[in-house]
């Protein structure tokens, strides 16, 4: 794999330095999180993205600004890669009049910025297909060059959905992407229990698509593909199904004790840990200046987001029409 | 509030099927980003006919047919709509709302306000709907209702050629997502139509249809003839019915119908649609908080059996308010 396909003239490893700056603030926001839902308790469900930051940071890497992301909900990596401000992604988190939804979110699942291309997340796991197709489709009849990047689970790749959006994307040559996060887990539900294919990259021959696998903790490898894969897409040649095989650190939602699971992953170890992959090749020095700026920035975000109000309750009745 | 239509002068005659044909095409022509899909839509012209030529005029782009594929179609079209598009797209019968219920009543209906007001969702889902004889439990259902109890969806129900072409108009103008209840059993009637392509039906404007002084009766889509009827029935027998037909029951034009029970003391709601929590209890119950001492008797509605439609073409009439039970209950409720 080669740099090649990433959309601009940085070295390989300017980006490396910038994907592992954005990988690590992630990490922080979510210990950060994990922190405040230990410590605080917390009104909505946060899924977390722990060890999942890599994929999600390379895939969105790939990206061009102007390009479409439907997140799945495995943390604020997606979003926040996209350009997102992290107080505003705290915000919704915590229910804040200055998150991206002004106040109507708690929980993790609806961030949205037009300006950045992030489109949002349907709380119906796997309703991101038909949308993301039809984004795509969008493009294709207004010739505005933009790919569409899906994110998705294991468990959601079984969904009706992905097969009525993967042929028609398919059919049409839709530009868009679709990157399965195989964690291995759809909630209680083995991966390897509910598929009948080893991979979920198995199935897109059926839909007359590329399938690939990457190493999900490698974030570097992630972009390469993705990169390859926008491009495809840009040309007008289609969809590709990426799978980043990766791991879940943590149960479905923080405080889940997963009694259904025998391999919980003890302590902070994060085995393949997508941080550390990355931070081998910075020096050391570097590398300590990234982190205590990342800190530094998550804090900062985290407290503004706390200190916000609460939304007025007026806030329920905006919104239904436009 | 009623609108009035355009002079009858600039009005020529068309059926309600051909009136849809010319909005979408009008529309089309109006704005690039207006584009259709669905089953059958292109090359056959929809199985219903409502598209036909479009697919000449426009191209194979613009109008497109897809693979079965309902979920696709909806949420597809909810997608393209956050890509700056505006789609147009058919259900094949108004039935597979159900085949598509996540995209409708979750994307299509939720997700502006999900992710607090940065999008508009400006999707019209045009549903060949009601009892057209024969078609099945599964192919012949009025789900307005259903849709009107989802917040964040418009519901349009035309009766009339002209209401079709101008509610149509309009609702591809909507920044909001509309379901768009086209009656099958209403494409080939004819009616008067305006000639000019700037007449829009406004969505929340009841139309007085018929000007009664003893009874009111609200009816949509094909139960509008059916009450017109029973209103020339009814008139040398001493019952001036009023009839209104709501156009939209999403905005509901609530004004004009307490206005109408102010004036005769009596209301009947028809719908084809069953009668358990249809849009008759909806109506009923807004007029008696609304008008409760205006009223000389109960509010009444004249409704489809509660039971799912038989495929037999006379069993499923016997399931819908024909005229005669309309004037029979106008009848009986006229005397209470």
């Amino acid at each position: 794999m080669t740099s090649t396909h990433v959309p601009d003239q940085r070295t390989r490893h300017e980006h490396l330095i910038e994907i592992y700056r954005k990988v690590v603030t992630v990490r922080f926001a979510e210990l950060r999180i994990r922190g405040h839902v230990e410590a605080e308790g917390f009104g909505g469900f946060w899924h977390p993205g722990i060890g999942q930051e890599g994929l999600q940071v390379g895939a969105i890497a790939a990206m061009q600004p102007a390009d479409y992301l439907y997140y799945a909900h495995r943390g604020l990596g997606y979003a926040y890669a996209k350009g997102m401000d992290l107080t505003a992604l705290f915000g919704d988190l915590l229910g804040r009049a200055v998150g991206s939804t002004g106040g109507k979110g708690g929980g993790t699942v609806h961030f949205a910025s037009a300006e950045h291309g992030v489109l949002g997340q349907g709380g119906t796991l796997g309703s991101n297909f038909v949308l993301g197709a039809g984004t795509a489709l969008a493009s294709q009849l207004l010739g505005d060059g933009r790919v569409t990047v899906v994110f998705f689970g294991d468990g959601a790749a079984a969904r009706g959905t992905w097969h009525e959006a993967a042929i028609q994307a398919s059919v049409w040559k839709l530009p868009v992407v679709w990157v399965c996060e195989n964690n291995g887990w759809a909630l209680s539900a083995r991966f390897e229990d509910q598929s009948p294919t080893p991979n979920v990259a198995d199935r897109a021959p059926a839909y007359g698509m590329p399938g690939v696998i990457v190493d999900g903790q490698d974030a570097m490898a992630v972009m390469d593909v993705t990169a390859q894969a926008i491009d495809r897409a840009r040309r007008g040649e289609g969809p590709t199904l990426i799978e980043a095989k990766t791991l879940r650190i943590r149960g479905h939602y923080e405080g889940d004790r997963q009694p259904y699971r025998q391999d919980q992953v003890q302590g902070d170890e994060i085995p393949n840990d997508p941080v550390h992959r990355l931070g081998e090749h910075i020096a050391v020095e570097e590398r300590r200046a990234i982190d205590a700026e990342a800190r530094r920035t998550v804090e900062e975000a985290f407290d503004a987001a706390l200190a916000a109000p609460r939304p007025d309750r007026s806030v329920i009745f905006e919104d239904v029409w436009a | 509030m009623t609108t009035t239509q355009a002079p009858p002068a600039t009005d020529r005659v068309t059926s309600y099927s051909r009136a849809i044909n010319e909005a979408l095409a009008e529309e089309m022509r109006r704005d690039e980003r207006v584009f259709m899909m669905g089953q059958d839509i292109g090359t056959l012209g929809g199985v219903f006919g409502l598209t036909r030529g479009l697919q000449e005029e426009f191209g194979p782009v613009r109008v497109r047919d897809t693979a079965i594929n309902e979920t696709f179609i909806v949420g597809g079209a909810a997608g393209a709509a956050l890509g700056g598009t505006i789609p147009v797209v058919e259900l094949q019968f108004a039935d597979f709302l159900f085949t598509a219920a996540d995209e409708v009543f979750h994307k299509l209906a939720k997700w502006r306000y999900m992710h607090g007001g940065q999008f508009t969702m400006p999707v019209v889902v045009r549903l060949p709907s009601g009892v057209v004889g024969g078609a099945g439990a599964e192919h012949s259902q009025s789900l307005e209702t259903i849709a009107m109890h989802v917040p964040g969806l418009k519901v349009a129900v035309p009766a009339t050629p002209a209401d079709a072409k101008g509610l149509l108009k309009s609702a591809i103008r909507d920044p909001n997502p509309v379901l768009f209840f086209e009656h099958k059993g209403l494409y080939r009637i004819k009616g008067p139509v305006p000639e000019s392509s700037d007449v829009l039906v406004p969505f929340g404007s009841a139309r007085v249809a018929r000007s009664g002084t003893n009874l009111t009766v609200v009816a949509t889509g094909l139960m509008l003839g059916r009450a017109l009827e029973a209103a020339e029935q009814l008139a040398p027998r001493g019952i001036d019915m009023e009839v209104i037909d709501p156009r939209t029951l999403v905005p509901l034009d609530i004004d004009t119908i307490v206005a109408s029970v102010e004036k005769t003391h009596r209301l009947m709601v028809v719908h084809e649609a069953s009668r358990t929590a249809g849009f008759g209890a909806e109506i009923a119950t807004q007029v008696q908080e609304r008008a409760f001492f205006s009223l000389d008797a109960p509010v009444w509605r004249v409704c489809g059996t509660d039971t799912p439609l038989p495929q037999d073409p006379d069993l499923e009439q016997a399931c819908i308010p024909s005229t005669d039970d309309i004037v029979t209950a106008a009848l009986a409720l006229a005397a209470v």
